[in-house]
């Protein structure tokens, strides 16, 4: 069954770790093959931790841009097999 | 008539009625405030109770009290649950039938777990979350264990007392070293998160002494299910892990009585501004503890503290002053390391947890809090709390034609 995929974003700005993979972590569960999960971040530990837990899980790092005042790091969900 | 009702009748919602029935006594004698406390049944759980439950033993009846005997003469107890509140008219449903008319309502009703939102989970797992009952399950099961693998696992975030898998870690190390079969169990850690525990410099102490104590950390493990027959939990990419013995921290949610109102996000937490705890778009509704959807901890010391925040802006409200408080975040999380020692997560939403090394002292002030649980949430020892926590709401005063 084909699924259309979807960009999801997770404004954690404001939010110090954990609170950006929590996020993140949520968004993941209810995401489907190829959706490309966003997560706006000010929290300078963001970046390595959803660098590395993309690494881990076998999902693509998309993108990693700053913006003013924060950070857009975006993930497609490459390797959810749930 | 100022008509003040609580939801939720967990730490923060009763602290916050003995509050305020101390701080408008006369005004209640005139009948011009009132207090109601609405939270189901007359017990009162002391939670981080449920792992000395768990891995030490202990009583469940240690842990329990009528929450009628903790709430000053003032307050008004209904001990019926509530079953909807409609914002647009402040009303209150009782799942009897009954309604409450308000001005102003707090909802403190705290985070439920929920084994039965993962597939496998209830009937795979123990867990220390749900209450004593389901604690003491725990204990009943490790008396019988004597070899294999112990699972450990975050299965969901958020949940109550992010220190408390980790300290059920520790803890059951612990047990097993007293007991002597250490070295015939392995405990595993399984977390989504990318090291033993979320904040980084925590980590720096905790996944040393999970090295040096045999505790094996896997890391990056969004749980799925469990196959509870072939006894093995699932991850979202389809990983999994053996296991003897689950001891899983399940999915958490708001309350029903959040849904049913459909005041909450997606989980049934309730959206609030993080420094005056006022509920989105509506003055006149407060929410604290564990049922906000605020990125912090949810645990009693931070339903304490917004508790306190709010109880001085609910004055405000009443007396109709200019002064907000706004609660600057505080947490203080207690972590037991086992061999007597823990260390405090301590921080604000400006200031990150720093890294501390567990000690004596701070085991000894985690047990002698237990011992003064049930007098603070009284209102008492506030002289105490207040040395040791500082201010930890600041009023500032609203301008003119802002007041609520």
């Amino acid at each position: 069954m084909s699924q259309t995929t979807q960009k999801k974003v997770i404004d954690s700005r404001g939010s110090f770790c954990p609170g950006p993979l929590t996020d993140l972590f949520k968004a993941y569960r209810s995401a489907n093959g190829g959706d490309v999960l966003e997560v706006w971040a000010t929290d300078p530990a963001a970046t390595s931790d959803i660098k590395a837990w993309a690494a881990r899980t076998g999902n693509q790092m998309v993108e990693v841009a700053e913006e003013k005042g924060y950070t857009r790091i975006a993930v497609r969900v490459t390797n959810k097999k749930a | 008539m100022n008509r003040v009702v609580i939801v939720g009748a967990g730490s923060g919602g009763t602290l916050l009625a003995n509050l305020l029935a101390r701080q408008f006594h006369k005004e209640i004698g005139d009948e011009r405030v009132s207090v109601h406390l609405v939270g189901e049944g007359d017990d009162h759980f002391f939670q981080p109770g449920n792992l000395d439950i768990a891995f030490r033993g202990a009583d469940p009846k240690s842990t329990v009290r009528r929450e009628s005997s903790l709430l000053r003469k003032e307050v008004v107890h209904v001990t019926d649950a509530a079953a909807k509140v409609d914002l647009g008219s402040r009303t209150l449903t009782t799942r009897a039938g009954a309604s409450l008319q308000y001005d102003h309502i707090v909802f403190a009703t705290g985070a439920i777990a929920r084994p039965e939102l993962m597939a496998g989970l209830r009937e795979g797992s123990l867990n220390f979350h749900e209450g004593p009952a389901e604690a003491a399950r725990i204990w009943d099961a490790l008396q019988r264990f004597k070899e294999g693998t112990v699972v450990i696992a975050i299965t969901s975030v958020p949940h109550k007392c992010p220190p408390s898998p980790n300290e059920a870690a520790f803890l059951l190390d612990e047990f097993l070293r007293k007991r002597g079969t250490r070295e015939s169990v392995r405990i595993r850690f399984v977390t989504p998160y990318p090291r033993a525990y979320p904040a980084e410099l925590i980590s720096e102490v905790v996944q040393p002494m999970f090295e040096r104590r045999g505790i094996e950390l896997v890391p990056f493990f969004a749980a799925d299910h469990v196959d509870s027959t072939a006894k093995k939990i699932y991850s979202l990419e389809g990983e999994s892990e053996s296991y003897d013995l689950l001891i899983a921290v399940p999915p958490h949610r708001g309350a029903e009585v959040v849904r049913a109102s459909g005041i909450g996000d997606e989980e049934g937490w309730i959206p609030a501004d993080k420094h005056t705890m006022r509920v989105k778009d509506h003055p006149e509704a407060y929410a604290i503890g564990d049922a906000t959807s605020i990125p912090i901890s949810k645990s009693g010391v931070v339903a304490h503290l917004q508790a306190e925040a709010v109880a001085r802006n609910l004055a405000s409200d009443i007396r109709g002053d200019r002064a907000v408080f706004e609660y600057n975040g505080r947490i203080n999380c207690p972590m037991e390391t086992g061999r007597r020692r823990a260390l405090f997560v301590s921080g604000t939403y400006d200031s990150q947890p720093s890294r501390e090394s567990p000690t004596l002292l701070r085991y000894a002030m985690k047990k002698e809090f237990a011992s003064i649980y049930w007098s603070t949430i009284q209102g008492g020892w506030s002289w105490l709390m207040d040395a040791y926590f500082g201010e930890t709401a600041e009023p500032h005063e609203l301008p003119a034609q802002s007041s609520p």
